[in-house]
């Protein structure tokens, strides 16, 4: 993917809403080729801007629809990317359990809001983020051995997972910040665009 | 503790044991060990041993590993089976276990000896060849895992070792070895290498947790709860986890092994099973679960297996418990005199006591409701407001709203911090609205249904997170009856007579927190010192932000002594926290 305006409304469909560096930080590109590239597209009519927060329009949502079949056939006949993908939602559906435990604590009555008082219990989660960490790791070797630009997810996951092991809590899946469950969503979000597939909801 | 060996350290709760030597694990089944309970049988190579492996290049020398044959011999007199036996085998498991607990220790391996010869021995054994085929694919997944990294599928149900195995294989290039003492040998490397592995140094970098420490590895027989009549496996709590009532409570599965019980994925029978079907072992139960509770001051919750009627101790650990729980244990222990009234204070949180103080929908309120949808119960709480469909809406509509949508993705979560509560019509309770409400708490249901929502534009509903119902219309909530709360008078009286701070409903001069916006931009980090210099010289003051760790500091540095509760504030947290923040500074 060379064109530089599909590359920016990508990573901005990917991040939904925000400014060039958020959108530079998903890709993993410049923040000027970013800049440019949002231009390009709030100039057709793509994306939408104010206040240097981007979105994208119907409108550009339709023509990424419209060039992602020939922007990522490669990737999407690539029996090596299907393999992996399927790998990944493994993987995905572990980690959305994970994420639930470390809201939610089981109990007697049902689950009750992790309040996060029981360390013993929030250690053993860390623990399985971790172990799945490794999984992902060797997950994204194989889609960045595909395509390069993926490599940018390994590196925010492990900024977030090492976030997470100093003790800041917010990084397992807080909403607010980077962390693992918004880097892995944005994945997520990524890869379901490049191979053309549907976001199935979580059980 | 007796060293049969130099280098090894059979567990027999013959003397002391200290975590500093043989690692938490090891010290905790020493310790049960000593209290005279029932416990598998164990011996350890202590921390040490983690050192000398790692001084010699990451290799078990010959000395060593004689001493953990004569750790095993031990084990093999002490069980009277032998490891690798067909007619009579020994099953250990292999478990990691620092001074302190850290992430990327190696997990446990368990069932550690299976063979296809022992598989066929167990299947005799127990009348089951089903049983003895699980459990070897259930060790060669977890060695597989554990001591070669390998990303494996879970097994399917009628898979063979050997699929397993080959499974590991193509995905490490590394086999699980069929010898039962080379498999003993790459488990003990395995925790010895996790010490170094990127997680624990990375973790340890962070803590600033010296590098020479090391791991302990405690290697235990297994038991059996589902070898034969008499056996099966459960868990104890030695008051009921929801109410705190002084009951013992818990499960008991028949003919079930180890996590059958905690997984939830087997029916387990109540408590009284076990009594009537095996008198003996509840009765020594219940003295054990006792024994554990006066020795640690806590309720315990402590996992057991019977094997042939016989009862042994697995693990004992404090109880998670219900926030109503958690409020009525702490004060009963202190009134008991387990506990003194400031430890008591430190095991109940102010957002437990927050949760047992919550607005409800009254009984009379529910029935008389009309019930809108309903859904996974995905974040507790009752909330409600004017159903905006999107972020925008939330955040133009003056009042409380909540956020309906199909389901929602990160463009949403504006929308959700804006909004009170949550509904979606499509996910569970691990989709994106259940996930980000939850870290928000906001109280949430998700997957009402789709279509279900169409039609709920510009209407008043009120969402209960806890039961998964949306009702139409505005419900009032009540809130509990303070004299209903178990232990909730004691508590206050507690933290009323230790807190500097006094808080009532209403006062002249108040300094109004919520009015100047202050705290409650939450992606602002709060400066304590900042906050404290805006309270000094205030007769009074209120505000959400004095609910938090950080609002209580700037409180007590501030000297204000009087703090009027905000909309939906009760005192007891407020006084709990300020207490419990007035320890840890006098503690520092």
């Amino acid at each position: 993917m060379s064109d530089l305006e599909l590359l920016a409304l990508h990573g901005l469909a990917v991040k939904k809403a925000g400014g060039a560096p958020a959108v530079a930080a998903v890709l993993g590109a410049q923040e000027d080729d970013v800049v440019a590239g949002l231009d390009a597209a709030v100039a057709a009519g793509h994306a939408i801007g104010a206040k240097g927060t981007f979105m994208v329009t119907p409108a550009g949502r339709s023509w990424l629809d419209e060039r992602y079949p020939q922007a990522f056939a490669e990737f999407r006949d690539d029996p090596a990317a299907t393999a992996a993908y399927e790998r990944f939602e493994r993987i995905n559906r572990e980690l959305l359990t994970l994420f639930t435990d470390w809201q939610m604590v089981p109990a007697a009555s049902g689950r009750v809001t992790n309040d996060h008082a029981d360390a013993e219990y929030d250690r053993g989660i860390v623990d399985r983020l971790g172990d799945l960490h490794e999984r992902a790791e060797k997950n994204l070797g194989r889609f960045s051995a595909l395509d390069p630009r993926l490599d940018v997810y390994r590196r925010r996951l492990d900024e977030a997972y090492d976030q997470v092991l100093a003790g800041e809590h917010e990084y397992v899946s807080g909403a607010r910040v980077d962390s693992y469950h918004t880097v892995w969503f944005e994945l997520h979000e990524d890869l379901l665009r490049m191979l053309g597939r549907e976001r199935e909801e979580a059980p | 503790m007796n060293r049969v060996a130099q280098h090894v350290v059979i567990l027999d709760g013959g003397t002391t044991h200290d975590r500093e030597t043989i690692g938490n694990k090891g010290a905790s089944v020493a310790r049960m060990l000593g209290l005279g309970l029932p416990v598998p049988p164990a011996f350890a190579l202590p921390i040490d041993e983690c050192r000398r492996y790692h001084a010699n290049g990451g290799r078990l020398d010959d000395e060593v590993w004689q001493d953990v044959l004569a750790g095993l011999a031990d084990l093999e007199e002490r069980t009277a089976r032998r490891l690798g036996d067909p007619d009579a085998p020994l099953l250990v498991s292999v478990r990691s276990g620092a001074a302190v607990s850290m992430p990327g220790m190696m997990d446990t391996i368990l069932n550690l000896g299976m063979t296809e010869a022992v598989e066929a021995g167990l299947a005799r054994l127990a009348g089951d060849a089903d049983f003895a085929r699980r459990t070897h694919v259930r060790f060669c997944h977890e060695f597989g895992h554990t001591v070669h990294g390998a990303d494996l599928d879970p097994p399917a149900d009628d898979a063979a070792a050997s699929d397993v195995c080959a499974a590991v294989l193509e995905d490490t290039g590394a086999t699980v070895p069929a010898e039962p003492l080379e498999q003993l040998r790459a488990a003990i490397h395995a925790v010895f290498e996790s010490w170094s592995s990127r997680r624990a140094v990375a973790y340890r970098r962070h803590w600033g947790i010296p590098e020479d420490g090391g791991t302990a590895v405690i290697v235990q027989a297994m038991v059996f709860g589902n070898l034969g009549a008499g056996s099966g496996t459960g868990v104890l709590f030695t008051r009921d986890p929801l109410s705190g009532e002084p009951e013992p409570y818990g499960e008991w599965l028949p003919g079930g092994q180890g996590e059958d019980v905690v997984s939830g994925t087997h029916d387990c029978l109540p408590l009284s099973a076990l009594r009537d079907g095996l008198g003996d072992a509840h009765a020594q139960l219940l003295e054990a679960g006792a024994l554990l509770e006066r020795e640690n001051g806590d309720v315990q919750d402590v996992e057991f297996t019977v094997e042939g009627g016989r009862l042994f101790l697995l693990q004992t650990r404090a109880a998670k418990r219900s926030p109503a729980a958690a409020l009525k244990t702490a004060v009963d222990l202190a009134r008991e005199g387990a506990i003194d009234e400031a430890t008591a204070l430190a095991r109940v949180t102010p957002e437990q006591l927050s949760s047992v103080l919550a607005p409800r929908l009254s009984d009379a309120t529910v029935a008389g409701a009309e019930v809108l949808a309903r859904g996974t119960p995905a974040c507790p709480g009752v909330a409600g407001g004017l159903v905006v469909p999107d972020a925008d809406a939330a955040e133009a509509t003056r009042g409380e709203t909540v956020l309906v949508r199909p389901t929602t993705s990160p463009e949403d979560v504006a929308g959700m911090i804006a909004a009170r509560a949550v509904v979606t019509e499509r996910g569970g309770s691990t989709s994106h609205a259940a996930v980000v409400s939850r870290a928000l708490g906001r109280p949430s249901v998700v997957g009402v249904g789709e279509g279900v929502t169409a039609g709920w534009g510009d209407r008043q509903v009120t969402v209960d997170g806890r039961a998964g119902v949306v009702y139409a219309g505005r419900l009032a909530t009540e809130d509990p009856d303070v004299a209903d709360v178990a232990g909730l008078a004691e508590l206050l009286a507690w933290v009323t007579e230790r807190s500097p701070v006094t808080v009532v409903d209403e006062a002249a001069g108040v300094l109004d927190l919520d009015a100047a916006g202050v705290g409650l931009d939450t992606d602002a980090r709060m400066d304590v010192d900042d906050l404290a210099g805006r309270l000094r010289g205030a007769l009074a003051a209120r505000g959400a932000v004095l609910a938090t760790a950080d609002g209580a500091r700037a409180v007590l540095r501030s000297g204000v002594t009087t703090v009027v509760r905000a909309p939906g504030q009760h005192a007891a947290p407020l006084l709990l926290r300020i207490v419990q923040v007035l320890n840890d500074e006098e503690q520092r």
